[in-house]
């Protein structure tokens, strides 16, 4: 584990992680800092360069850097890594530097960036430089642009961060394993001028999805939709952070999808807007309010707002499934089954049998013990009980007088008396009742066997 | 040597053997004591022959005690070797044998003709009175032959002890394990059967179609096939175990244990089982002694080659209106173009057949040894790697699946179906584990009846 204080200093637990890499050709090389906490880790300040304003990295950090005759140099190790998804469950996955994701880069608008790869997988692989505008030979595609990075060779990737805004990085060879083994990062270039879109508080993450089977640690690569994790940059609620922001601040979060399917977004509490993708940053008028926004897949979303409501926010995937850890997707629906006098029988032959999903498919609050290395489908405890989620799922937490820095987590919130929906304990309402046709010969409807509606089928599809 | 010097020699003899005869007379076991040691010294049981009321009710009594408890392997084998018909039967060989052998050492009766002819006024009365002269000069070797045929009788009926023993065993533990695969294809059905009633549940209310309905209630009547077979299999197990026990009537209801005894801690590891097998097999000590007695008979053979088609006969006629004639008659058969090496070969032949015979059985008896043994070895790593690897394995996939099902990772229906194998799984145990049982009664049988003292559990 290493804090932002050790892998800014040139000792301590900082990692020398190219161990291939000669002596000669070592001296050569910035450091290759490694980090293996899944917290979040705070703002990287920028000590040289240019300055601007950091983002911080949903469970995550960015890497540091070193001047060289005016290039920014980073040096990235594409390496097996183990990510905890949440606690309870680790993924054996590559990535970059210790953690899959790698670390967030962040550069300046202008900057000469040199990037030092080194490759420490089993296999070739090359890095793409996703949504920037380089030479192409810089693109990183491997055998169209240059030949693939061999295990154990360094490559060295120059070129000019030219566009400010939000992209990502990943393998473009054997993509279909590597990107599916969690090979992927963050990439920030930040405006030349500090002051150009500022915000309090900036956050990064990827959306990405593993299939690990209950039981095993290395994702099932050949997986293509029927994803069991669902993940903000390699990890899964309760295992995702909060983010905690002060109330009043102005938030932006960026995020970028390299799952295979699309991601609709949602933000309870707050309206939003649309401020940049990968292409850039959207014009002012061009913007328009949301609460959600869809992010397709390879792209990347800006989204601002002012956090000017106090509360614990929800902030999730709005596919149910993929607020959901592993489950059964063949599992069938036992919703109002009668279980009686069958419960015992199944008992005699399998002693720990349970009935579940008589009632509905809920677990929330069922503390039955699951298969090793994995997470309970749906899981979180709230200040009022189980929240039943998993996935893509955390909390926007805005709060009153939180310090410019104070990403810490700052608990539940306590919600002003008389904001709370509460149990109704006075009399009924009378129910409502539907409208009844004049001439219907009975009266009201005395038994459950009258239907409700009488659905007329047939008709739509004549031509 | 001259015929009538021959002649006066054989009748002395023959006076010498009608004084020493009457020596053969019935034993007080009836030759019964040799099995009954065969039988208390390989398989640890009593044997006893009904000869009276009271030894029938003295068996019955013994039965009823050990029917009054679950049967065990040898309580099985003890009531057969008391109870079972054909044993009984086959103990009367033993009396059959011993009555042929004091025969053997009886003179034969004595002859007597009487022939009254009327011829026209002539009658012709003649008396003819014989006495068979081989008999009375065979004697002494015609008892030495029933001996042996006693002898090998004994063996024969010891065998018989031990081979009811050995399937005795084997129906036991037959009868035992098909009983326990009841117990299992009815838990097998059990399972199906709360599949099929969830399953109709569930398309009750709207949540299965009727070919997963129906999915699971083919399921269901295909288990209960599955428990008929099964307690059809056991019947029959059963029964046979019953006839070899020799019970019938309220007898029938004899109770067996719920479980096939354990498989042992280690495979028993017989040393020179050969050598034990070829001193201690019955057949081969009967083909030894069938060997030895035709070497006897060889012998028999060029000794008696010129007498043995002699008789002699005492004649008396009288013929009306003549003298008295008496006198007596002798024919003899004069080997002047026979001279009996034609016998002597054939003796020699049969002797040699004989031979060859023991060789055989001994070899074909190694050959069985080493393969029973090759059985018992393989059935009890099979049962053994059932026990711990199958079982365990599939014990833990369940446990897996549970796990599973508590993650809502799969339906109850898996549950179901994972506890089925389970259970299938168990009574591959069984059947491997009577395997073993079954192997092992093989292997002492193999062995003569009862496995050697030397023989180690360590491996």
């Amino acid at each position: 584990m290493t804090s932002r204080r050790d892998f800014l200093s040139a000792s301590g637990a900082v990692l020398m992680g190219a161990a291939m890499v000669s002596r000669v050709q070592a001296a050569s090389l910035p450091e290759a800092v490694t980090q293996s906490d899944p917290a979040t880790m705070p703002p990287l300040l920028p000590s040289n360069g240019r300055p601007y304003n950091p983002v911080v990295t949903l469970n995550g950090w960015s890497l540091p850097w070193r001047m060289k005759n005016g290039w920014k140099e980073f040096h990235l190790v594409a390496e097996p890594v183990v990510r905890e998804i949440a606690p309870g469950m680790k993924a054996n996955l590559w990535g970059y530097n210790g953690q899959s994701p790698g670390p967030t880069i962040e550069v300046v608008e202008g900057d000469k960036v040199r990037i030092f790869v080194t490759n420490k997988l089993p296999e070739h692989t090359s890095v793409h430089w996703h949504g920037q505008i380089l030479p192409n030979g810089m693109d990183g595609v491997s055998g169209l642009t240059q030949p693939a990075i061999q295990p154990g060779k360094t490559f060295v990737y120059e070129f000019v961060a030219r566009h400010p805004g939000t992209f990502m990085y990943h393998p473009h060879a054997d993509e279909m394993a590597q990107m599916a083994m969690g090979m992927m990062g963050f990439w920030v270039t930040h405006p030349k001028n500090p002051g150009f879109m500022p915000v309090d508080r900036d956050f990064v993450f990827l959306l990405n999805a593993y299939d690990v089977e209950p039981g095993s640690y290395t994702p099932k690569i050949n997986t293509m939709l029927d994803f069991n994790l669902w993940t903000f940059n390699s990890r899964a609620f309760p295992g995702i952070d909060p983010l905690v922001v002060r109330k009043g601040d102005r938030v932006r979060i960026r995020a970028g999808n390299l799952t295979m399917t699309n991601h609709p977004l949602h933000l309870h509490g707050l309206n939003f807007e649309v401020t940049g993708t990968d292409g850039g940053w959207v014009p002012k008028s061009a913007r328009w309010p949301e609460v959600t926004t869809d992010i397709a897949v390879g792209q990347m979303r800006a989204i601002e707002f002012v956090a000017d409501a106090p509360g614990d926010w929800a902030f999730h995937c709005h596919k149910s499934h993929h607020t959901m850890n592993a489950m059964g997707h063949s599992v069938p629906t036992m919703i109002g089954v009668d279980h009686k006098g069958i419960a015992e029988k199944i008992t005699k032959l399998v002693p720990d049998y349970m009935v579940m999903g008589d009632k509905g498919g809920s677990m929330g609050d069922m503390e039955m013990p699951i298969p090793d290395n994995t997470l309970p489908m749906m899981t979180g405890q709230g200040q009022f009980g189980p929240i039943e989620m998993g996935g893509m799922f955390t909390v926007v937490k805005v709060r009153e007088g939180l310090a410019r820095n104070d990403y810490k987590d700052p608990g539940w919130y306590h919600q002003p008396p008389g904001t709370r929906a509460y149990e109704w304990t006075g009399e009924m309402p009378a129910a409502a009742s539907a409208p009844v046709k004049p001439d219907a010969t009975s009266a009201a409807p005395s038994g459950a066997a009258q239907p409700v509606f009488n659905i007329k089928r047939g008709g739509v599809h004549e031509h | 040597m001259s015929s009538y010097s021959f002649m006066r020699r054989t009748v002395l003899g023959v006076a010498l053997t009608l004084l020493l005869g009457g020596c053969a007379t019935f034993s007080k076991d009836g030759g019964f004591d040799s099995v009954a040691q065969i039988a208390e010294a390989r398989l640890g049981k009593t044997v006893r022959p009904v000869r009276s009321s009271d030894d029938a009710r003295a068996i019955d009594a013994s039965i009823k005690n050990l029917l009054a408890k679950p049967l065990t392997a040898d309580d099985a084998v003890q009531i057969a070797l008391l109870n079972n018909r054909g044993l009984q039967a086959g103990y009367a060989e033993l009396g059959i044998a011993e009555a042929d052998l004091v025969q053997a050492g009886r003179l034969h009766n004595p002859g007597f003709d009487f022939k009254h002819i009327t011829q026209g006024a002539d009658t012709i009365i003649e008396r003819t009175f014989t006495m068979s002269l081989v008999n009375l000069i065979m004697l002494p070797q015609a008892s030495r032959l029933e001996q042996q045929r006693f002898e090998a009788v004994k063996l024969q009926v010891a065998n018989q002890v031990l081979r009811l023993a050995a399937d005795t065993r084997k129906a036991y533990f037959e009868a035992v394990a098909a009983q326990q695969s009841v117990l299992y294809a009815k838990q097998v059905n059990a399972a199906a059967e709360a599949g099929a009633e969830l399953g109709n549940r569930m398309a009750r209310v709207g949540n299965w179609s009727k070919l997963e309905q129906d999915r699971e209630q083919v399921f269901y009547a295909d288990a209960t096939a599955a428990v008929a077979r099964a307690e059809k299999e056991s019947v029959m197990a059963r029964e046979k175990l019953t006839r070899l026990l020799g019970l019938w009537g309220d007898e029938t209801q004899f109770q067996l244990p719920e479980r096939l005894p354990d498989l042992p801690a280690r495979p028993l590891q017989v040393k020179d089982a050969e050598a034990f097998a070829i001193n201690n097999r019955l057949d081969i000590q009967a083909a030894r002694q069938q060997t030895a007695s035709l070497a006897s008979s060889l012998g028999l053979t060029r000794t008696t080659r010129f007498i043995n088609v002699l008789d002699l006969g005492y004649v008396r006629n009288t013929d009306s209106g003549l003298p008295r004639a008496t006198g007596y008659e002798l024919s003899l058969e004069i080997p002047i173009f026979d001279w009996g090496s034609a016998r002597v070969a054939r003796a020699e032949a049969i002797y040699m057949q004989s031979v060859n015979h023991l060789a055989e059985t001994a070899v074909n008896a190694r050959s069985a040894v080493r393969e029973s043994y090759l059985g018992y070895r393989s059935a009890y790593d099979l049962a053994r790697h059932y026990r711990d690897n199958i079982v365990p394995l599939r014990k833990q996939i369940s446990d897996e699946n549970l796990l599973r099902y508590n993650g809502m990772l799969i339906s109850v229906f898996e549950l179901l179906a994972d506890a089925r194998e389970q259970v299938l799984s168990v009574n591959g145990y069984i059947n491997a584990l009577k395997d073993y049982w079954v192997a092992q009664t093989d292997l002492s049988a193999a062995l003569g009846g009862n496995l050697p003292a030397n023989l180690s559990n360590k491996e």
